[in-house]
């Protein structure tokens, strides 16, 4: 665990490419530890998926990391800058947080983004033409003028997210981003952020629950439980240490249970270095080193008659990462 | 100190007192009593034929005052009108930009951690300095214009009531102009600061109110006796009370700012 203080850090972090660098962070609240040693590194123009459970400690990563709450140990740097009461003001400048907050009610939708316009210093000349940029992105351009204690919890979570990016924050915090949208507004929010990743290689942690729809936004994940990194890293890599190699499932025209016992007989005998298993969906599970021998393992149940009704590369995705790693932490209970 | 900042969070908080009439209500009432109904009743009276008690106590604070304060040309009855008009209703002045503020400054921080808008506002660039001065302003206009709404509407008064039993044109002395001027809004600052302080480490809106009034009340009622007290002396003196008053006010805003904690805030007040 690295301490803070120390007086001979280097003012300038080495590794200045990473927008997010934390060592050994912890933090506890009276007599309860919510974050415990938890380092992280976050590359700019990356996404990073931080998840966990009810409770992990998520939301108290998140104001770490923005200085609202001070480390008892451990050390962060953003953008370069070690994070201190004396930095933490001007780095915020740089960063938008989109939280469960609520926004100002007695305020309309205009007067809520020109405040927050205001308070990240967005000039003058170019305020009105950004807040009515995001009114129309968000959909809330017939609303303007309405006090946004007035708009449903899809259109105040919409406001919530314009807020965030008024001054086209380099690092940006959402939390639950997609909660109340519906599916069509879901969708146009993650293309929006994935537009501002490709424009302005935003860099973004993400914590949320909704392991579907943001997968694809997700590049990096971290999952959080009882306030510790159990995992964190690039999807590909987590991915790669949990599944190595290349998996597909197969489903056999006659997927009758004595059919694919057989067919899982000939690929133990004929693919030793591959693994197949039979699963509940009534289909052969396979993963074998490379994707190249994909065409020789169909060739040769085909040779053996067996009828091969669909060939599908398994994907793994967010959540299996996600369940993969609860599953672990908890002696595979999940 | 960013002053766009500072002005930001003021002017957003000012919008949002406007639009709440229940904010709005005392922030009329306050001044409309301290310095309309009760001032117009008691001139009422006093200007009336029968007046003796309340005359003769008059009567009695006004040998004690010091020579030179009031104008020796006046008669008796002149006298009277005029030295009630002139100094028993400042201390009723200097207590509206108080009260009014304890209006809106008690809510400033816990009202947005209750609207649980306060957590957006920690994540923005803004310092704690601007933060605080920023909600301080925002109570302290309003007090400040109301205050001097209610000054104008008392001088009205006074040359309604007045002005025919003294016979010319007499208020506002020059004394009471460097009053609201200066005064005021140096007496409306430091209260505000406080209770702006103790907003920020209370726990709901009803605990601040309460707790605002104990510890703002030894403040007013010290500053409010000084100050009214500065009716009886040069303008000279006045101004140099201002200065003193100047001092005060930039340290405990420095303390203010300086125990306003963020994760405390956060953490604390649920």
């Amino acid at each position: 665990m690295t301490l803070t203080g120390l007086s001979s850090t280097p003012a300038v972090s080495p590794r200045s490419e990473l927008v997010i660098s934390a060592k050994g962070v912890s933090k506890r609240f009276d007599n309860h530890q919510a974050i415990s040693d938890v380092s992280l590194d976050i590359e700019r123009g990356r996404v990073f998926g931080l998840l966990g459970p009810n409770g992990a400690g998520k939301t108290t990563t998140v104001r770490l990391l923005n200085h609202v709450l001070t480390p008892d140990s451990g050390e962060i740097w953003l953008f370069g800058e070690r994070l201190t009461a004396a930095t933490a003001d001007e780095v915020r400048s740089r960063i938008g947080v989109q939280t469960d907050t609520n926004i100002y009610e007695s305020l309309t939708a205009r007067e809520n983004l020109h405040f927050w316009a205001e308070l990240y210093g967005v000039p003058k000349q170019r305020r009105r033409a950004r807040v009515d940029e995001l009114l129309e992105i968000m959909e809330l351009t017939d609303r303007a003028s309405s006090l946004a204690g007035t708009f449903s919890k899809g259109m105040r979570q919409k406001l919530g997210v314009a807020r965030a990016v008024v001054h086209r924050p380099e690092l940006l915090f959402l939390d639950e981003p997609t909660t109340g949208l519906d599916p069509e507004a879901s969708l146009k929010l993650i293309d929006f952020l994935r537009g501002m990743i490709a424009t302005d290689h935003t860099t973004m942690v993400m914590c949320t629950h909704q392991l579907d729809g943001l997968e694809t936004l997700c590049t990096d994940v971290g999952v959080l439980i009882d306030g510790r990194m159990a995992a964190s890293g690039p999807m590909e890599s987590l991915v790669s240490e949990r599944w190595p190699g290349h998996w597909v499932t197969l489903e056999l025209a006659n997927s009758s249970l004595a059919n694919l016992e057989s067919a899982h007989r000939v690929l133990a005998d004929q693919f030793p270095e591959a693994n197949a298993s039979i699963t509940d969906a009534a289909a052969l599970l396979v993963s074998m080193p490379q994707a190249e021998m994909t065409e020789r393992l169909v060739a040769t149940l085909v040779h053996h008659e067996f009828a091969i009704r669909a060939l599908v590369p398994v994907q793994r995705s967010i959540r299996d990462v996600y369940f993969d790693v609860i599953g672990s932490a908890r002696g595979g209970a999940v | 100190m960013n002053a766009q900042r500072v002005w930001t969070v003021a002017h957003k908080d000012l919008i949002e007192v406007l639009r709440n009439r229940q904010a709005l209500f005392p922030l009329i009432v306050i001044p409309l009593g301290l310095a309309v109904v009760i001032p117009a009743s008691l001139m009422d009276f006093i200007t009336s034929p029968d007046t003796s008690d309340f005359a003769g106590a008059l009567m009695a604070f006004m040998t004690q005052m010091p020579a030179g304060v009031a104008p020796t040309h006046l008669n008796p009855d002149q006298l009277l009108v005029y030295s009630f008009a002139v100094f028993f209703m400042a201390p009723l002045f200097l207590l509206i930009p108080s009260m009014s503020a304890t209006v809106i400054g008690s809510s400033s921080f816990v009202g947005e951690k209750e609207r649980r808008t306060i957590e957006g506002l920690l994540y923005t660039p803004i310092t704690n300095r601007e933060l605080v001065l920023g909600k301080i302003l925002a109570s302290l206009i309003p007090s400040i214009v109301v205050t001097w709404t209610a000054f104008v509407c008392y001088a009205l008064l006074v040359n309604h009531y007045a002005n025919p039993v003294v016979g010319e044109v007499f208020f506002p002395t020059a004394s009471w102009v460097v009053l609201m001027l200066v005064m005021v809004p140096l007496i409306a600052f430091l209260t505000v600061a406080l209770i702006v302080a103790v907003s920020g480490r209370a726990t709901s809106s009803q605990a601040a109110q309460g707790t605002s009034f104990i510890v703002v009340m030894p403040v007013i009622l010290l500053t409010v006796g000084q100050s009214a007290g500065l009716l009886l002396f040069d303008t000279k003196v006045t101004w140099v009370a201002s200065g003193i008053m100047v001092f005060i006010n930039v340290l405990v805003f420095l303390a203010v700012a300086r125990i306003f904690n963020r994760e405390r805030i956060l953490t604390k007040l649920r």
